[in-house]
């Protein structure tokens, strides 16, 4: 079974318990306006440009096989719309382009995974499956979980939990933790914020705890979008009605994956939106735990 | 002013320090010392014995601990500090012996001794200990008296005793320790005193504290003001920039803990330490696989608050490592390392180094030679390596006997077998410490992949690989662009395997070389500075580093090799030849404060996988970048440096540039 991987990065403390290795799956239903890694939203590979990187060398023109980049007037283009991000344009020592994505089979994915296994045994610790969303490629993350299973490695998984109900149910049995990200409560606000409304998403997650599933929500703070006191009051409560809410992680906003938007020739919608300092972010925290005994912390 | 007061006032004293200042009165008597009589048998003793009883003995009123040097500007910056005598350091003295005996029992041994021998030598040094020990004796009286004149009893009555007399109580222990320590650090002159396994030796003392009731705040306390000490003497800038004239003058002092037989001292120490927080002493934990979890998890909650303050060893390697080279059972039980995280012999041995010009030789037999294999050019690389290290033996001879006299005199009384033949270390030393330093392990790995993969497998003819470097690979861009592209070493793949090949090799071409034999021989990964003093006179290497560049530092990837995170590079590091060594060397650097139980886990772990030693630091790049433009700021902040701490904003542009150039996780 092959899928198409963004990432897989070592030594990660915040992806669960213990040291981790998370294993990013590329490609996600939801397209939210403040996602801080866009390069993972659409499946397919691609190219990610930086005009201010590139020193017009001319290599990626001759080596690319379908005319993508072009040199005129000493100036470089590149044509998104014609690329098929081959990785033919890119070399060593290139900042100018970076290829997003990589086809990988789950035995190689997991080669490197349990790697790290005396860590993980030593910690506690594991493989998260991350993306973009890892219940779009289903198949492959449930074949990855079967290996990490094999191996007694621990296994979380970060979702935004919106996939077909037998999806969700056929993955759970092999996970050992949920990092379940809950966005917004509004259904009106969760569409216009993610592209998608929140009612399968809640279905999911009422259904992983029926299912006794370790669950934490995890929970993104936008200023001026879902910082809003009903927003806070609705997560608590979610947390009170389930029975295996473990603790709340509050994701303050920060704005590190902007730059990409502009090599992805997207537009940034949140571009005038300020993190939230220190202060501000424990106000979330204490406006949350004012409402449950579930622990919230920021991770 | 209650403890901890004190102790703020004693750090802030510390920084309030002047780095320009000099032992002022110990200059000025040696500036006009007579030296008409300086082939006299007892000239350094009573040279000693006279400036000894020349000096003031200054108290401040938040002195913990008595002893303390006055400073001033020097009357002349030449001749500053005077070398007249000196001592030698780099030692770890046998402080448990002089706390059981005191001086005089030391004394006595030596008379014993000269009288059993009978020889002129023996005599002499008989006479010579005599006038040094009863100069300190006079000097602790006088400290004596002026700690009755300032109305401090405790302080009088252990002055009044120590060093001369056994230690009675954990206070006088560590005055004695502290009042030996000063003296040959800032009056005889010298730096790099190590204090030890002090858990053990001053655990006596803790348990008697402990039976007549007091309290573990009290100890620490009182531990915390003999810990701020070493800070006092060594200045806050690091070696070899803006010195202070002093000859303890950076000045890296050791405090060892054995994890294997912790005790509550050891964690009293630790908790002593982080009141402090300054950059010395360093706090190095031996830690054992036979280690209490309680204890490791104290150590490791420790290093989230010490940080660049503090390292871990892999004791049960070391002890192994100890085993083989032959030394004796109650050796092996000690790992001592001292300075540097440099390999020591507790009580045995004077710490000696000598940093191999590994990369200059790797270069040298590439450029001045052809070979048509891989196996070939390491041939005549391990034989280049073997030529120097010979060299070096060759050419290091035993010092004259006047040297030793006036180097050794006061820690040969504390060095095991001197007492005993009446002789001068290191003439008398049945064992020297002898570590090889071979730097730059990466950038010799990395450049032996790019060797082995673009000529002696691939298709660059060797001739014009080697024209490439010799010319900085100008007008070679696609073969520089090539060499930087091959795998480096730190990222857990295949090719780690030339690093390990690389290091296996440093180590037999060291042994190879014809040692004496009562030689501990000790390579090690480790470079100093070595990798940006050297690094400027070499040309270009084929895992594309630039001519005049700095090489890999210390057991480090080459800065920003390291891709994969922290697990691949310690997967990667423990695949080195470590057992073979002694020394340590990998500073991880966090860019955030990182929990107790990860930091266990990651140590833990790359020592069951064969790793040495870790120390860390906690580096907030824009913290770094906010100092280097506003230093006033800063003048506490520290980082890891090689095995030790400094201060930030006291280093040189280069090394700030250094530290900011380092992978963090």
């Amino acid at each position: 079974m092959q899928g198409t991987v963004l990432n897989i990065q070592r030594f990660c403390t915040s992806d669960g318990p213990g040291i981790r290795t998370t294993v990013f799956l590329k490609g996600c239903p939801l397209t939210c306006l403040w996602c801080h890694n866009p390069e993972s939203q659409r499946r397919k590979p691609e190219l990610l440009y930086s005009p201010t990187e590139c020193v017009s060398c001319g290599r990626c023109t001759s080596a690319c096989p379908r005319g993508c980049h072009q040199q005129k007037n000493g100036q470089h283009t590149f044509d998104r719309s014609v690329c098929v991000a081959c990785g033919a344009c890119r070399f060593p020592l290139c900042k100018a382009i970076e290829l997003s994505g990589k086809t990988m089979s789950a035995k190689e994915v997991f080669d490197e995974v349990v790697k790290d296994a005396a860590f993980y045994r030593n910690s506690g610790g594991g493989m998260t499956l991350s993306g973009g969303e890892p219940l779009l490629q289903a198949d492959f993350a449930i074949e990855l979980l079967g290996l990490a299973r094999e191996a007694g490695i621990h296994k979380a998984i970060e979702t935004c939990g919106y996939a077909p109900r037998k999806v969700v149910a056929s993955i759970a049995e092999l996970v050992d933790l949920f990092l379940f990200d809950y966005k917004e409560s509004d259904p009106e606000r969760h569409r216009r914020f993610t592209g998608v409304d929140n009612a399968q998403i809640l279905e999911n997650l009422t259904l992983l705890d029926d299912m006794k599933k370790s669950i934490v929500l995890r929970c993104p703070i936008i200023p001026d979008y879902n910082d809003r006191d009903d927003h806070f009051a609705s997560i608590a409560a979610l947390a009170n009605r389930l029975s295996h809410v473990t603790e709340i992680q509050i994701e303050p906003y920060h704005d590190f994956g902007k730059t990409k938007y502009a090599k992805l020739e997207r537009a940034y919608a949140l571009s005038d939106v300020l993190p939230a300092d220190r202060e501000v972010a424990r106000r979330y925290v204490s406006a949350i735990q004012a409402r449950t005994d579930t622990p919230v912390r920021i991770p | 002013m209650t403890d901890l007061e004190r102790l703020e006032q004693l750090k802030n004293k510390i920084f309030d320090q002047s780095n320009e200042h000099c032992f002022v009165e110990r200059e000025r008597f040696l500036a006009t010392y007579p030296t008409d009589r300086i082939n006299d048998s007892d000239y350094y003793a009573r040279l000693f014995a006279d400036m000894l009883d020349s000096v003031s003995t200054p108290i401040n009123e938040c002195d913990v601990i008595l002893g303390r040097v006055i400073e001033g500007e020097p009357e002349s910056r030449e001749n500053c500090p005077n070398r007249l005598i000196f001592a030698k350091g780099h030692l770890c003295p046998d402080y448990a012996k002089l706390l059981r005996l005191g001086y005089r029992g030391i004394l006595e041994e030596i008379r014993a001794n000269a009288a059993r021998l009978g020889t002129e030598k023996a005599k002499s040094y008989e006479k010579n200990a005599e006038i040094v020990i009863h100069a300190i004796n006079r000097y602790a009286k006088r400290y004596a008296e002026a700690a009755k004149q300032c109305g401090r009893q405790k302080e009088y009555e252990a002055l009044s005793r120590v060093p001369f007399e056994p230690a009675y109580d954990l206070y006088s222990a560590l005055q004695s320790i502290w009042l030996v320590h000063m003296v040959a650090s800032c009056y005889m002159g010298s730096r790099d005193y190590a204090f030890g396994y002090m858990d053990e030796y001053l655990y006596p003392f803790y348990e008697q504290e402990k039976q007549n009731g007091t309290t573990d705040e009290t100890i620490r306390n009182l531990l915390a003001g003999f810990l701020i000490k070493p800070n006092e003497i060594c200045g806050r800038h690091p070696h070899n920039y803006r010195q202070k004239p002093v000859l303890s003058q950076a000045s890296k002092q050791y405090v060892l803990l054995d994890g294997g037989r912790a005790n509550e001292l050891s964690v009293l120490i630790l908790e002593a330490g982080k009141i402090n927080l300054t950059a010395q002493p360093i706090y190095t934990v031996m830690l054992d696989e036979n280690a209490s979890s309680a204890f490791t998890a104290t150590v490791f909650e420790a290093m989230t608050v010490l940080t660049d303050k503090m390292q871990v060893f892999n004791a049960s390697q070391m002890k192994r490592f100890l085993k083989d080279k032959g030394l004796p059972r109650d050796l092996c039980e000690h790992p001592t390392v001292s300075a540097c995280c440099t390999f020591d012999i507790e009580r045995h041995a004077i710490r000696e180094e000598f940093y191999l010009p590994t990369v200059a030789v790797f270069c040298k037999t590439l450029f001045e030679n052809k070979f048509d294999t891989l196996d070939g050019f390491l041939a005549a690389f391990a034989k280049g390596i073997t030529a120097e290290c010979q060299q070096y033996i060759d050419e290091t001879h035993a010092p004259d006997y006047d040297f030793a006299r006036k180097a050794f005199l006061l820690d040969s009384l504390l060095l095991e077998g001197c007492n005993e033949a009446c002789e001068y270390a290191p003439y008398a030393l049945k064992l020297r410490a002898k570590n090889i330093f071979l730097p730059g392990i990466a950038t010799l790995g990395d450049s032996l992949c790019a060797l082995d993969t673009l000529v002696f497998r691939g298709e660059v003819p060797y001739d014009t690989f080697v024209t490439a470097l010799k010319q900085d690979f100008a007008g070679y861009d696609d073969l520089y662009e090539r060499a930087c592209a091959c795998q480096k070493f730190g990222n857990d793949t295949e090719e780690d395997r030339y690093t390990v090949q690389m290091a296996t090799l440093l180590i037999d071409a060291v042994e190879a070389a014809t040692h004496e034999r009562n030689e501990i021989v000790a390579p090690s990964f480790y470079s100093l500075e070595r990798e940006n003093v050297w690094g400027p006179e070499l040309p270009a290497t084929p895992d594309g580093r630039r001519a005049g560049c700095p090489f890999s530092e210390n057991q480090s990837a080459s800065y920003g090799a390291d891709q994969n995170g922290i697990t691949a590079l310690l997967r990667s590091l423990s695949k080195l030849p470590f057992a073979r060594t002694a020394a340590g060397g990998l500073n991880l650097t966090f860019s955030c404060d990182q929990r107790p139980e990860i930091l266990q886990a990651l140590v833990k772990t790359y020592f069951e996988g064969g790793g040495k030693h870790v120390g860390i630091s906690v580096i907030n790049r824009d913290t770094l970048l906010d100092a280097m433009k506003h230093p006033e700021k800063y003048r506490s902040l520290t980082v890891r440096l090689y095995g030790f701490s400094e201060y930030f904003i006291s280093l040189p542009d280069w090394q700030q540039q250094a530290v900011l150039n380092r992978t963090a996780y």
